[in-house]
């Protein structure tokens, strides 16, 4: 198989046809565009999720006048279970100690308590994979079972939230990406299978002068590729320029935007993304080729 | 080189051909002769295989017919140079890129290509057109484009299904002339015309089709 001649032929096929090559090339590229802000979407969350873990922790709020005999049993109970990393022991001087530092100028707000009204508690630092609402539900739930244990915090509205919203973001954009893809192949399948059925007397006669299935092929396959190669640059394009435009700038006067991490390298694929796409359409539209 | 036995085609309820036997041999020029609709198109069309018969065995070169997979369809189609009826030249290539197809199908490398369409251009008097388009050559002058696409990647056998239908009396013992010179170097020529002009005093073989019966043969 002569490959340049392949590559002259789907040359000069986009620019014949290269209006419908134009608006299946911009539809790619709008589809990629739309994939590329919804992985950002995804991946920010991702992000803040995995770093959720660090500032994680459940508290133990513990029953007045435990013996040292007591605490020590507590502490070493909560240490055996394998979720968790680090405890740490506040006493309720301690506890005292620090919210009159977080409260700084406002103490004056505790003067009128007399007797520290704060119980002594346990910090429970978990492992990071060990974050998520069923480990930490089944923790705390065991936690609440040990003997001089008053009551239990951890945030479990939030942290029920902010993994609802990553496992909803995850589904939505894995939806979405196969939705688009699978929107993707099509364009370039219909395109190709049009040219293909344009191209179907001069098929015929490849067909009757010896010519191979990959000869026949080849040069839709490379069209598709095309296509989708350029789709993809475009949406690149795009997608820096979003970045440049919208987020370098705003973040300037909205410092929100200043916490959106953008992966440039991973955009990078993006033509690549593309050009697999178009192959995929032009390899399902040609089909089997009968002699 | 081309061997029928017992081969009928049928198309609906229509017999196209009838129970054909023949043989050519390696470099003989033969010619099939019969009125429109005797059957010498599909006589052809059944030696590149652009229709299968429904019964009878055919033989090509080395390929039996019938037993031939798919994946090797083009490659009996690469022995074999077909000059059609309607020509089938692509519109949108000039006549260089034309000739030039039958080599690329072939993989033949441009220096050569370039080298081997000249030379059949000029075999069919037709190197000044080599970048008109077909639209723009008269009917006897894309019939010998697509006589030089039949020649140009030398086959061991060249079918010619009424290749001088669309030329005057001169021209077409050009074509003929043009034929002989390429049976001369070996090649195995089949020829379908109605026109009994063309092989009268050839001294070759002529195969008689009526109706899609093998009515006789005789010498032209």
């Amino acid at each position: 198989m002569a490959f340049p001649y392949a590559f002259r032929l789907a040359a000069r096929s986009i620019l014949y046809e290269k209006w419908i090559n134009l608006l299946s090339i911009l539809t790619i590229a709008a589809g990629l565009l739309f994939i590329a802000i919804t992985a950002l979407s995804v991946y920010n969350i991702d992000v803040t999720t995995k770093r959720l873990p660090e500032k994680f922790s459940v508290m133990l709020y513990l029953r007045d006048n435990l013996s040292g005999k007591e605490l020590e049993n507590i502490i070493n109970t909560v240490r055996k279970d394998d979720t968790v990393k680090r405890v740490k022991y506040i006493s309720r001087d301690e506890a005292m100690k620090e919210l009159k530092t977080t409260l700084k100028d406002t103490k004056y707000v505790l003067d009128g308590l007399g007797e520290n009204p704060l119980p002594d508690s346990i910090e429970v630092k978990l492992k990071d994979e060990a974050v998520s609402p069923d480990t930490v539900k089944r923790l705390t739930a065991k936690l609440r079972e040990i003997k001089g244990v008053d009551e239990i915090e951890y945030g479990e509205k939030f942290l029920s939230s902010i993994y609802s919203l990553k496992v909803g973001m995850n589904t939505i954009g894995i939806v979405f990406v196969i939705i688009m893809s699978a929107g993707m192949i099509f364009v370039c399948y219909s395109t190709v299978k049009i040219l293909f059925y344009r191209k179907s007397e001069e098929i015929e006669t490849y067909k009757l002068l010896g010519a191979t299935k990959g000869f026949i092929r080849a040069p839709f396959i490379i069209e598709g590729a095309v296509m989708g190669f350029i789709g993809g640059l475009l949406s690149l394009i795009g997608i820096l320029s979003l970045y440049y435009t919208v987020i370098f700038r705003l973040s300037y006067t909205i410092p929100l935007f200043k916490t959106i991490i953008f992966p440039i390298n991973i955009s990078l694929y993006l033509p690549l993304a593309g050009l697999f796409l178009g192959m995929t359409g032009a390899v399902i539209a040609i089909g089997r080729i009968r002699y | 080189m081309i061997h029928f036995h017992d081969v009928s085609k049928h198309y609906d309820n229509q017999t196209a051909l009838r129970k054909i036997t023949f043989s050519i041999d390696k470099g003989e020029m033969v010619f099939v002769t019969g009125l429109s609709g005797s059957g010498k198109t599909t006589l052809l069309k059944l030696i590149y295989l652009a229709e299968k018969p429904d019964e009878g065995n055919i033989s090509v070169a080395e390929w039996e017919i019938d037993k031939l997979e798919e994946s090797s369809i083009p490659l009996l189609r690469r022995h074999i140079g077909v000059v059609f009826q309607d020509f089938r030249l692509l519109n949108n290539r000039n006549v260089f890129d034309n000739v030039a197809l039958a080599l690329r199908i072939r993989g033949v490398n441009e220096k050569e290509l370039k080298t081997r369409v000249f030379d059949s251009l000029k075999i069919v008097n037709l190197r000044h057109r080599a970048d008109s388009y077909p639209h723009a050559l008269s009917g006897g002058e894309q019939q010998r484009v697509a006589i030089a696409r039949a020649i140009v990647s030398d086959p061991t056998i060249i079918l010619a299904d009424e290749p001088t239908g669309n030329v005057d009396p001169d021209t077409s013992a050009g074509i003929i002339r043009t034929f002989k010179d390429i049976n001369a170097r070996g090649a195995t020529i089949l020829i379908a015309t109605h026109d009994r002009a063309l092989f009268k005093n050839t001294g070759r073989r002529v195969l008689r089709l009526d109706s899609g019966n093998l009515t006789g043969e005789e010498i032209g």
